[in-house]
């Protein structure tokens, strides 16, 4: 090795170890374990990989599905990572975008008749207090009788999907649909616009804006200290005068409104009403979104991106390539042990 | 027994915590081990007792170099430690937390063979140091003292010759502390050593054959029990630093004719199984209430209640004609109000956060919404410099500071800015002597101010020194108020454990408190 090259292999190492290294180390252990999983499969599995990475990424209409599928993750990442500031763990993303889409269409179907400029700020307005509400109640229940959050938030998922699918087959099933579970079609007004001729909508706008947003606040403002304090030492936020009661209330009522226009987004734009399966699972990879990006809100989107990506792909894979559907799942699962375990294992190397 | 300890050093880090001591104990002694805070007095005692093993030098016993690797080790020798910290569990009875500490026969001895009951054989010593002491009762019914007494009896039922007792006297009220002095006589007189480890030249003088006095990991010197006086020990523990300037409180005639800064009115409050009630007290702008009382009688829920951090209910708190707590609102903190709480590592700082943003706290209110973080590092440096917190960088997360230096911050921080009234509980505990110093000249400091000062302490010497009026909690109320010029400290001690109401205290429910007030001031 000559003298000159040395720094950069010095400097070069140094940036191994830090998190350009894990992100390295990461991405290659998920590509050997996916790899394998097809390998497993009996299928050509380099050239399927391949296949995956053009299905999400490879062409404007795959990558404009990929963003279609990221807009949601984004928005329901926002609603757990924003309580977690705070030290709550939320897993209320689900059924806080059922109950957005079940609001927003109520919303649609009492005004069918009006304009569009009344009709979508009305469902806006509708989908974003449905959602709040879905945030709310745990958020009472935690701060008046100390109901832990997590187990209500998990429960009322259930509550939020069935509400869902109690309307849609009952009273706001649409009498023409011949026995199909949904409300009739949204007017044109209700339909949030979208972009470049394909489904990629408004949603994904609201969560990016909103990521920049709650990240200034949070990093910046005296409010989100006081998240902070609390979250760090109760007590301490008390003495300073930071109310913790009220600031569970307004970041599980913001992260519901999130997730809400999530589940008005979904209903308006992809399925043009409101149904049952409306979210396929949206919520929980919202989820562990939010985790493996360290509940960093800017760090939320590209990680959103590329899920929405695997979810996409996963789509093309079940077309080509005949894998099952819970495929998506299994990769999804690989990937996210492997980013927790690498991470992990970086941050313990580090403190040594 | 004979002990030896022959040039032990040991240093952590930076910090050289014993320098070359060298210490005899002979059978039959109490040895008393004197020292301010930090002059490394326990530490040398903890590798005798086997929790660290010295850097350097030899510990013999009975002439002979041991090596005490361990606690097991030092007990299977017979040398027995009473820490601070009581290791007891309260939700069991005396019985079970002798049974628990009491080894089990091993299987080839004959101790086994004609073992009558263990429950005999650990009552033995119980029943001699406390006969009026009932197996069954709940350790969480005891006293303190009674607490310490049976921490004794575990160690002696250890079978041990020689017993460290690391500041025993300090969570005692005084007759208790005599109590325990008389014992510490009588078992010398049975022929066991006993170690003391002390900073009060009352146990000094009471009950030790021999003192050694440490200062700054160093022996200073060895006196017998004739030689020693009073002032000679306070120089000897103190050595240069003696010429501490004065701490000053404000002199009486500053407020003696003034109305109070706070009254607190009929307060009653409950948390869990903690209650106060019938608090009546006035401080005087500028007035340092003393507050006493043997720890977990109340103090704590009082000063939550005073600034708000738990809900009245019963009474109000009025600060200048104004209401600041009561039992008819949502109880709220106010930027006037100081609160210095116990253990400030715990209860009042963010330990992921840096210290900029935990002295930016104490005025959080006024912050504004982005907030402006030059001015706030700013603050946090001359707080850092003034009571010399280690390490000084305000960048650091609170997390990474001993617990000494978060309370000198957490001092600092809450005496900085204007203050109506300054809860300060305990806030010396644990620190040495200069930092001590300089934490009450600051306190004092505000009183004279304007600042009314609510300070509970343990410490019965500096409250009888710099308090204008001591009030004594027992049990949740207050079953004493006392002027120290005129007080005797046993009045204090009787008043603290609630064995029968003195002479001047008893009308204090009926009595206003202004009336009270104004006997202690005039």
């Amino acid at each position: 090795m000559t003298s000159a090259t040395q720094p950069v292999v010095k400097l070069g190492l140094q940036l191994l170890r830090g998190p350009a290294g894990a992100v390295l180390v990461m991405t290659a252990i998920f590509v050997v374990a996916t790899l394998a999983f097809f390998a497993i499969n009996g299928r050509e599995a380099v050239s399927l990989f391949q296949e995956m990475v053009m299905g999400a990424f490879g062409d404007s209409y795959s990558f404009s599905e990929t963003l279609v599928k990221t807009a949601p993750i984004l928005l329901t990442a926002l609603a757990v990572a924003l309580p977690a500031r705070l030290g709550l763990i939320s897993v209320g993303g689900e059924g806080q975008l059922y109950l957005g889409a079940l609001f927003g269409t109520g919303a649609v179907l009492a005004a069918v008749d009006q304009p569009g400029w009344i009709l979508m700020p009305l469902m806006l307005a509708g989908s974003m207090a449905g959602g709040a509400l879905w945030g709310v109640i745990p958020g009472l229940l935690k701060t008046r009788l100390g109901v832990n959050e997590t187990i209500s938030t998990l429960l009322l998922n259930y509550v939020g999907i069935l509400l869902v699918s109690f309307v849609v087959h009952g009273p706001w099933k649409n009498p023409n649909s011949l026995g199909w579970p949904a409300t009739i079609e949204f007017p044109a007004g209700a339909i949030l616009p979208q972009f470049f001729d394909t489904r990629v909508h408004m949603g994904l706008v609201f969560g990016i804006v909103a990521a920049i947003v709650l990240h200034i606040l949070v990093t910046r403002s005296r409010w989100g200290l006081g998240l902070q304090v609390s979250r760090s030492n109760p007590r301490v936020g008390a003495t300073a005068g930071i109310s913790y009661e009220r600031n569970v209330l307004i970041v599980m009522a913001v992260g519901g409104l999130l997730a809400g226009l999530a589940g008005i987004a979904e209903a308006s734009v992809i399925q043009n009403r409101l149904q049952d399966g409306l979210a396929s699972g949206y919520g929980m990879t919202g989820f562990l979104v939010a985790w493996l990006a360290g509940q960093h809100f800017l760090r939320i989107i590209p990680l959103s991106v590329l899920m929405g990506g695997l979810l996409a792909s996963a789509d093309s894979l079940q077309l080509y390539a005949q894998l099952p559907k819970a495929s998506a799942d299994i990769l999804q699962a690989l990937l996210f042990i492997i980013v927790l375990a690498v991470a992990s294992l970086w941050a313990r190397r580090s403190n040594i | 027994m004979d002990i030896q300890l022959y040039n032990i050093t040991k240093h952590f880090g930076d910090v050289t915590a014993n320098d070359g001591v060298s210490l005899d104990v002979r059978a039959g002694e109490v040895v008393a081990l004197l020292g301010e805070n930090g002059a490394g007095k326990s530490t040398l005692m903890k590798m005798l007792f086997g929790l660290y093993p010295p850097d350097d030098g030899a510990i013999l016993i009975d002439g002979r170099e041991t090596t005490i690797e361990s606690p097991q080790k030092a007990m299977s020798l017979g040398i027995g430690m009473v820490f601070q910290q009581f290791n007891l569990v309260p939700a069991l009875s005396v019985l079970d937390n002798l049974l628990l500490a009491y080894p089990k026969p091993p299987f080839w001895t004959f101790r086994r063979l004609f073992h009558t009951s263990p429950r005999k054989a650990v009552l033995t010593y119980l029943h001699e140091l406390a006969p009026g002491l009932a197996p069954d009762t709940l350790v969480r019914d005891l006293s303190v003292g009674q607490r310490q007494l049976l921490e004794l009896v575990k160690v002696l039922n250890l079978d041990a010759k020689v017993l460290i007792l690391d500041e025993p006297t300090s969570v005692l009220p005084p007759q208790e502390a005599e109590r325990l002095w008389g014992l510490i006589r009588k078992l010398a007189e049975a022929g066991r050593s006993v170690v003391l480890i002390t900073h009060k030249m009352q146990d000094v003088m009471a009950c030790a054959h021999r003192v050694v006095v440490m200062r700054a990991g160093r022996m200073v010197q060895t006196l017998t029990h004739e030689q020693c006086t009073e002032s000679s020990l306070v120089s000897l523990m103190m050595g240069d630093s003696n010429q501490r300037s004065a701490i000053e409180v404000t002199p009486r005639e500053a407020f003696a004719n003034r109305p109070p800064r706070i009254s607190i009115r009929d307060l009653d409050a409950r948390h869990g199984a903690q209650s106060v009630e019938d608090i009546r007290l006035d401080i005087a702008p500028g007035e340092i209430l003393g507050v006493a009382g043997v720890s977990g009688n109340g103090q704590h829920l009082l000063a939550d209640a005073l600034v708000g951090l738990t809900p009245l209910a019963r009474g109000e708190v009025i600060i200048d004609g104004r209401v600041l707590q009561s039992a008819s609102r949502t109880p709220s903190t106010s930027d006037r109000v100081s609160y210095i709480p116990e253990q400030p590592a715990v209860n009042a700082v963010a330990a992921d956060l840096s210290l900029t943003t935990n002295v930016a706290l104490s005025h959080f209110r006024s912050l504004r919404f982005f907030p402006a973080w030059t001015p706030e590092e700013q603050l946090t440096r001359k707080i850092i410099q003034r009571y010399q917190v280690r390490p000084d960088n305000p960048a650091l997360a609170a997390g990474q500071l001993s617990g000494g230096n978060l309370q000198k911050l957490v001092v600092g921080r809450e005496l900085e800015g204007d203050k109506d009234l300054v809860v300060a509980a305990y806030p010396t505990m644990g620190l040495d002597a200069g930092a001590a110093h300089d934490i009450y000249q600051a306190l004092f400091a505000k009183a004279q101010e304007g600042a009314a000062i609510l300070w509970i302490s343990e410490d019965l010497d500096d409250l009888m020194s710099y308090a204008h009026r001591i009030a004594v909690l027992q049990g949740g109320r207050v079953s004493g108020i006392f002027d120290p010029r005129e007080c005797d400290r046993l009045d204090i001690g009787r008043a603290m454990t609630g064995e029968h109401r003195p002479a001047s205290t008893q009308q204090p429910p009926e009595q206003k408190p202004a009336d009270s007030h104004a006997r202690a001031v005039s």
